[in-house]
């Protein structure tokens, strides 16, 4: 059977302030198809969808849609040429019906005499969701009263809508973000079996998901990316999970990149211990220590709970099970505060969000955690956060006008390191670093990758959260694998025995 | 036991099982304004008896109940977007006091009558027009921004009967406090004329359904092409439209145009509206939660007078219940939809 070409993207590309997160990938769809889309986190999966909803331009790079040249301005364009997006986060306004969710921003098309025609909406909206099979939801109810699931099925029912308005016969592509993260087992072979109802009609489905198991079984072609490049499509009779791991994973770096020189084996004391630490819904039965002198990496994907346990141990959430243990001794912290106390810090992800406070100077940003170290009689010294910024400046190498500058005069990586003097200058002895090099360019990655050795040199213990795995991998002396809320895996890495980037995704995924 | 049962489960299973405790709690918190109204009725019937549940204090709650209904109105829309309007007092003794001095009155030869009145309440519907263009085009907070309107409109109520407050003359105002049909005072049904506007605009326009959309997520109605900028701004025009509206119906009580109309109406307002559940961060509650929270506050106010509470205390608690239902609100918001 000749297949008909549905949609095309060719050599898309797209950089966001320097960083290039699409180096050029190709996505081609036939009609009747479900293709599925792997890579690791930052492999550029998130940012082609939303290029192709039109949430935000390519950068270079063609699109065609049934033959025609495609450039969504807004998400609207894209589905009036059939093309819609079920997004992660999902898009229903909960405290409205379903039936006013389906035709939310077409309600013109109901009015009568002034009033919207509820009645005729709902009858309508009884028909489209029969068009995807669930007809069983009642379209008054609000979409607070469903279960995920359910939701789940409504946005469909949704996007295959606003898709097809206006022209009942024309094929539509239906873009699937990770839409098995919130569902059971159950409710995901349902959603497969109306995924495979929609292709038989002719529709294609994209099938974005970090379960490897899921996206073998439904999709019909899959699409592997890596570091925003190509990095195979091969179709469901030739994939196996192998194949599939091994094209995820991509260069291992070089020994320098990541000073595996001074990569010293960690001491045997243990400052931290955490005993079948659980986090309702998120993560349970975690048991994790961290030795003296060591670089603990944990690897995951979004949503693994790898994120959560560093919440857990720095004081910012409170775990619902289990026992945490600092230097021997348990502990149960209400606050990030008490857990600075113990000498517990967390470096944050979001920089700009959480790390740094973007008006103060520099030298008051530095000072922001050891306040009370700084001052005399209660009072914080002008002199002394003076002095702690020059030292910090110029032992750490920071690019700024100089200790006044505003912080957010300061580039990336600068900014990085300001956010680092503060936490070493905080005397905290267990540093958790949460992508540490996300949104910084190369250069500025080595000397943060040399600054933590340098901490762990001075005897102080890190637990890394790493960008990517070949990060994780390169930088830790041990790294832990998390799977859904479980480790699924732990592996030594010393020097010159790093466990290979394969034996870690297949853990992972 | 329940610890067995716990390991039992998978994560996925917990957290659902959490989604649904809170879907749980969620629902039968909605019903609490309505029963915690239904217990204040029942306490000061048993307290005060008759004197409390007679027809004529009746009526006495239902003439309390229109101008805090009215400018509780105007609010909820504004809160159900996510945001918040201070300038009620002001607006409101504005457009009384420009109404005052513009239909028969004792202050100067003016009679515009009914046009009188449409051009005062028209003056604060161009009001609350500017806080909503200022606060979306200016990216200024709307408290700030209705803030700084308060003091202007204050001023300019002031300003229109230049210290010497105007009397109404005009028969037909001076004798429409007396006015009453199916034993309801006119101004109340002035009131119902405005909650069933109000009901029009949430319920069968797309109006409404556009605020909560807004309040719930901008992404998602701008996603589908609506002007978010037009619908908060739209919003502030109808809460200026029902302020104006209570300025009047206030004058209409007071039979004086005075900028202390609108005094000490905002937070009761404000009071009512989160009590009656409409989330202050905004997508959630509506109208008829409005009615139960004006009804809440109104009913409270009578009974704790006719108890001999000193008013002092009284304006205390006002401030309690605010606070305890923003913190029941807030709660109520705080959905873990985050995994």
């Amino acid at each position: 059977m000749e297949k008909k070409l549905l949609f095309s993207a060719k050599n898309i590309t797209k950089s966001f302030y320097g960083t290039q997160a699409l180096k050029g990938v190709d996505l081609d769809i036939y009609e009747g198809e479900v293709v599925g889309l792997i890579g690791e986190n930052g492999a550029g999966k998130s940012t082609l969808l939303k290029i192709i909803i039109g949430v935000q331009p390519q950068t270079s790079g063609e699109m065609t849609m049934h033959g025609r040249p495609f450039a969504p301005a807004d998400p609207m364009a894209a589905n009036k040429e059939g093309i819609g997006m079920v997004f992660q986060e999902q898009s229903l306004i909960v405290n409205l019906s379903v039936g006013q969710n389906l035709f939310f921003g077409h309600e013109k098309d109901f009015m009568r005499m002034g009033f919207v025609n509820w009645k005729k909406m709902y009858e309508e909206s009884k028909k489209v969701l029969e068009e995807v099979n669930c007809g069983y939801i009642n379209p008054k109810k609000k979409v607070i009263d469903l279960n995920f699931a359910t939701r789940q099925m409504v946005e469909i029912a949704k996007v295959v809508n606003l898709t097809k308005s206006g022209h009942d016969d024309q094929k539509c592509l239906i873009l699937l973000d990770e839409p098995t993260s919130v569902l059971n087992e159950e409710e995901v072979q349902n959603l497969f079996k109306e995924v495979r109802k929609l292709t038989a009609k002719g529709h294609a489905v994209v099938f974005v998901s970090h379960r490897l198991d899921e996206v073998l079984e439904i999709s019909d072609r899959i699409y592997v990316y890596k570091d925003g490049e190509n990095a195979g499509n091969m179709d469901i009779k030739d994939a196996t999970e192998e194949k599939l791991y091994a094209a995820m994973v991509g260069r291992e770096t070089t020994t320098e990149y990541y000073h595996l020189a001074d990569q010293k084996p960690a001491g045997k004391e243990v400052v931290l211990e955490t005993k079948d630490l659980g986090l309702s819904g998120v993560f349970k039965h975690c048991n994790i220590k961290l030795h003296k002198g060591e670089i603990l990496g944990i690897c995951g994907v979004v949503g693994s709970g790898k994120e959560e346990i560093c919440s857990v141990i720095c004081g910012d959430e409170k775990p619902s099970s289990g026992e945490l243990y600092v230097n021997g001794k348990k502990v149960d912290y209400s606050s990030p505060a008490n857990a600075l106390h113990d000498g517990i810090l967390m470096i944050p992800k979001e920089r700009h969000a959480e790390g740094i406070v973007r008006n103060l100077s520099v030298a008051d940003n530095m000072a922001l955690s050891n306040a009370t170290l700084l001052s005399e009689h209660g009072v914080v010294s002008k002199k002394k956060v003076n002095d702690q910024a020059d030292e910090w400046i110029e032992r750490l190498r920071i690019k700024t006008s100089g200790r006044e500058a505003e912080l957010i005069s300061l580039s990336g990586g600068n900014q990085q390191k300001v956010v680092f003097a503060r936490a070493l200058a905080s005397q905290a002895d267990i540093i958790i670093l949460n992508h540490p090099t996300r949104g910084v360019d190369v250069g500025a990655k080595e000397e943060i990758y040399a600054l933590t050795r340098e901490v762990v040199a001075q005897g102080k213990s890190v637990i890394l959260l790493g960008d990517t795995l070949d990060e994780c991998i390169g930088m830790s002396n041990r790294v832990i694998v998390m799977k859904d809320g479980l480790i699924t895996g732990e592996f030594q890495a010393d020097a010159g025995e790093k466990p290979s980037q394969v034996s870690i995704v297949s853990l992972m995924m | 036991m329940a610890k067995e049962n716990q390991a039992a489960l998978t994560i996925q299973e917990e957290f659902a099982k959490k989604i649904k405790a809170e879907n749980r709690r969620e629902k039968i918190i909605k019903w609490a304004p309505v029963l915690v109204l239904l217990a204040l009725i029942v306490v000061f019937t048993i307290a005060r008896g008759s004197a409390f549940a007679s027809v004529s204090n009746l009526v006495a709650i239902l003439n309390q109940w229109a101008i805090p209904l009215i400018v509780a109105l105007g609010l909820t829309f504004v809160i159900m977007l996510g945001g918040i309007d201070l300038s009620i007092d002001g607006t409101v003794g504005m457009a009384g006091s420009i109404a005052s001095v513009l239909v028969m009155n004792t202050l100067n030869d003016n009679n515009f009558g009914i046009f009188g009145i449409i051009i005062a309440i028209l003056c604060s519907v161009v009001v609350g027009f500017f806080v909503g263009l200022f606060h979306v085009k200016l990216k200024i907070p709307s408290f700030m921004v209705s803030f700084a309107f308060m003091n202007i409109c204050t001023g300019i109520a002031y300003l229109s009967y230049s210290g010497t407050p105007a009397t109404v003359s005009d028969p037909v105002l001076k004798a429409l406090p007396k006015v009453s049909f199916l034993g309801i005072p006119f101004i109340t049904w002035v009131a119902l004329v405005m909650l069933l506007l109000c009901i029009y605009i949430q319920e069968y326009t797309p109006f409404g359904r556009y605020i909560y959309a807004v309040g719930t997520d901008e992404t998602i109605p701008r996603s589908v092409g609506i002007n978010v900028d037009h619908v908060k701004i739209k919003v502030f025009t109808l809460a200026g439209f029902l302020f104006g509206v209570a300025g009047v119906v206030g004058l209409i009580r007071l039979g004086q145009g005075q900028a202390g109309i609108g005094k000490d109406l905002m937070f009761p307002a404000q009071a009512a509206v989160v009590i009656g559940g409409t989330s202050l961060s905004g997508g959630k509650g509506g109208v008829l939660n409005t009615v139960v929270g004006t009804l809440i506050m109104t009913v409270l106010i009578n009974g704790l007078t006719m108890m001999g509470v000193n008013p002092n205390i009284k304006t205390g608690i006002q401030g309690i219940i605010i606070l305890v239902a923003v913190i029941l609100t807030t709660k109520r918001g705080a959905t873990v939809i985050s995994k």
